[in-house]
């Protein structure tokens, strides 16, 4: 009898882990979104480590939206429920916050972390539980070039996309204003150095000289050396690939070398209304460059109700507000549009859904490709006169573009 | 031309920060024997009490180190005393595991008072530039360097013309030999312990001035001190300061004449070809006693 009873435990035992391998298959473990419970989201975001300063923006983002939302009523009634655990800037560490917000904890859905980099290895994950993966804050190529059909960029333009308003910006000047020759010192990021590259391609095909292309690591702690080789080559024109610490840096070794760049155009560093200036001197940002998909004067529809709840939650001032923080609150939207226009929130319809039509969101008018690649670009920012100002195109510039850039005080 | 001459200015001035961190590690090794792996932490609290001063008592970095530096000594005392000094029966593996768990301790609680944003202290001279025979000196990083070798000359002095310095250096030779003559060990270590936070709480200021920095910056400061000092010798102060040039000289000329993608490499390769022909390091000793 005995032995009948464990020969029963032995049959019954690969039945029981064929049953728990089963719980991990896409099907089971993404919500039906039928609950009546709350609507749990869980998002990873970098609190530590290299992207802290704005990886907190995006948390402030999401915030805003699920209190706003929740005062309304919640999502097709449920209230939103956020869930965030700090991935340490880490893509190793992103992996496995979602793989616990989704196996672990069971949440409904998942929203996206901040940059390229984690967003990539955060979004292979929900894909392989069938998750939907919106996200306001990774759009490098390397994001798209994955090929995720879970995957929705809630930004209007790609990295690349949205820089080239830069291109475009340069090459509508006439030829005797333009520059001649350029110079790309780009950190080692899936951001940051494609965008570059990318503006090194266009502008080489119109004819602006490279004289300096180089990659640095994530690690260098000194880029003395690379603005010192940068300034040998005297351009007109520096596109620094560049993130938060590492642009400060550039700056600062520039100043220190006395090398002022005819025009400088930074891919990220500047767009941080707070950081950037406290970090390089308010006054040394005069006339430095960079696009962006929103800023807090941006005629977007719904902009001004934006900044003022953000305030009134938050505080400060509107040109304290990070534009992370309006990408990841553009998520929220994204997923309350989607619920108005099929009643349901399961990410199978979240999926099916946003990949089809356009929608209105603080940072713009969202539409997408079958990789969730957004199809729309960015507007040209600069620091002028202490703020950052919409400069190009000209049909919603605060102000004209001020070129060549002022020498350093 | 221009450009090898300004990379080379570039990368001394660096390297005598450099030394002024590793000169504290290479002291605790000498005295106690051990690595300790919280001397990137205690660079980076260095920084953040320069910055705390800076930014709201309005205190000079330069100034700050009066302030900051015994400070640190309090705090590389305390330590030693209560977490270090009931390891001692084995100090030799203990110690790394022990000074780590200290490393991350710190970070924590950095993190838990100032957050985790970078931050940089940003003087009015910050990016001032003295310009000699057309070449470019960043005045933080000479005030550095000027500091650091201000800090290791008073380093040497101390250590080879006082009582300490004689006691230390006993130590150092045969911790037995000394304690039979009369020298308390235990004073010595923590002393040195202390001597050695206190360089980490001067280097922190300038590490601060000269670029952002954040609780988790350690992570990237300890690999590169430790290698400047396997590469000098450990133990050996002059094989702190030549590792450190070595370092950062190296980073900064392949920077700027090859590429900064390979900027670490070569020094690392001098460290491996350094371990394999001589393993106790530049100026090591395979004997005790380096200091």
């Amino acid at each position: 009898m005995r032995t009948r009873t464990r020969l029963a435990r032995a049959a019954l035992l690969p039945i029981v882990c064929l049953g728990v391998a089963a719980c991990g298959t896409p099907a089971s473990v993404a919500s039906s979104g039928t609950t009546k419970g709350p609507l749990t989201i869980g998002i990873s975001v970098s609190l530590t480590g290299d992207f802290s300063n704005t990886g907190k923006a995006a948390q402030l983002g999401y915030e805003l939206w699920a209190s706003q939302v929740n005062a309304k009523g919640g999502v097709l009634g449920r209230q939103v429920q956020l869930s965030f655990a700090d991935d340490a800037s880490s893509p190793t560490q992103v992996v496995t916050n979602y793989q616990n917000f989704i196996t672990r904890d069971k949440v409904d859905l998942v929203f996206g972390p901040y940059s390229s980099l984690l967003t990539l290895a955060a979004a292979k994950v929900a894909n392989r539980y069938g998750y939907a993966f919106v996200e306001g804050a990774g759009n490098g190529p390397s994001v798209f070039a994955a090929k995720l059909p879970n995957l929705i960029d809630a930004g209007p333009a790609t990295a690349i996309n949205g820089a080239q308003v830069w291109g475009d910006y340069i090459l509508s000047l006439p030829a005797d204003q333009r520059p001649k020759t350029a110079a790309y010192p780009s950190l080692d990021d899936p951001f940051s150095a494609p965008t570059a590259a990318a503006l090194q391609k266009r502008f080489e095909a119109a004819g602006i000289k490279t004289v300096y292309s180089q990659i640095y690591p994530a690690e260098t702690t000194s880029l003395g050396g690379v603005i010192a080789k940068v300034a040998s080559t005297n351009p007109d024109m520096v596109v620094s690939g560049s993130q938060d610490a590492d642009g400060w840096a550039q700056v600062q070794a520039m100043i220190q070398q006395k090398f002022n760049p005819k025009f400088l155009f930074m891919t990220n560093g500047p767009e941080n209304p707070v950081d950037f200036p406290k970090n390089v001197g308010l006054a040394n940002t005069e006339g430095i460059f960079t696009s962006d998909v929103w800023t807090y004067s941006a005629p977007i529809p719904g902009n001004t109700a934006f900044v003022s709840a953000y305030i009134a939650k938050f505080g400060g001032t509107p040109a304290q507000i990070d534009s992370t923080s309006a990408e990841t609150y553009a998520v929220g939207q994204m997923i309350q549009a989607v619920a108005a226009k099929t009643g349901k929130i399961d990410n199978q319809t979240i999926i099916s859904t946003l990949h089809q039509g356009s929608y209105q969101t603080v940072v713009g008018v969202v539409s997408v490709d079958q990789y969730g690649a957004p199809k729309g670009s960015q507007f040209l920012e600069e620091w002028l006169s202490g703020t950052l100002t919409i400069v190009y195109p000209s049909a919603i510039a605060e102000h004209a573009p001020v070129i060549p850039k002022p020498s350093w005080p | 031309m221009h450009l090898l001459i300004q990379a080379i200015i570039l990368g001394v001035l660096t390297g005598g920060l450099y030394a002024l961190m590793t000169s504290g590690l290479t002291l605790t090794f000498g005295t106690m024997r051990i690595i300790n792996m919280a001397q990137g932490v205690f660079v980076v609290c260095g920084a953040y009490i320069a910055y705390t001063l800076f930014t709201y008592f309005t205190i000079d970095p330069f100034l700050s180190i009066l302030i900051s530096t015994p400070l640190m000594f309090a705090i590389g005392v305390t330590l030693q005393r209560f977490l270090l000094r009931p390891i001692r029966y084995d100090a030799h593996r203990l110690s790394l595991l022990m000074t780590w768990a200290m490393a991350i301790g710190i970070e924590g609680i950095l993190s838990f008072v100032f957050g985790t944003d970078f931050r940089g202290i940003v003087t009015s001279y910050q990016n001032t530039s003295l310009t000699l025979f057309g070449y470019q000196f960043p005045l933080v990083r000479v005030l550095a360097f000027v500091l650091s070798l201000v800090v290791l000359v008073g380093m040497y002095l101390v250590l080879s013309r006082t009582k300490f310095g004689r006691a230390v250096r006993a130590v150092s030779q045969r911790e037995s030999a000394a304690k039979l003559l009369g020298v308390n060990t235990d004073r010595t270590a923590a002393l040195a312990f202390g001597v050695g936070a206190a360089t980490a709480g001067a280097a922190g200021a300038m590490f601060g001035l000269v670029g952002s920095f954040d609780p988790a910056s350690h992570y990237d400061l300890i690999g590169r001190l430790l290698a400047i000092c396997v590469l000098g010798g450990l133990g050996s102060n002059a094989g702190a300061i030549t590792g450190a040039v070595v370092l950062a000289l190296s980073e900064s000329l392949v920077q700027a004449e090859l590429s900064p993608e390979w900027s670490s490499l070569p020094f690392y390769i001098l460290l491996v070809v350094v371990l394999i022909v001589r393993p106790q390091g530049l100026f090591g000793v395979r004997s005790r006693g380096a200091i």
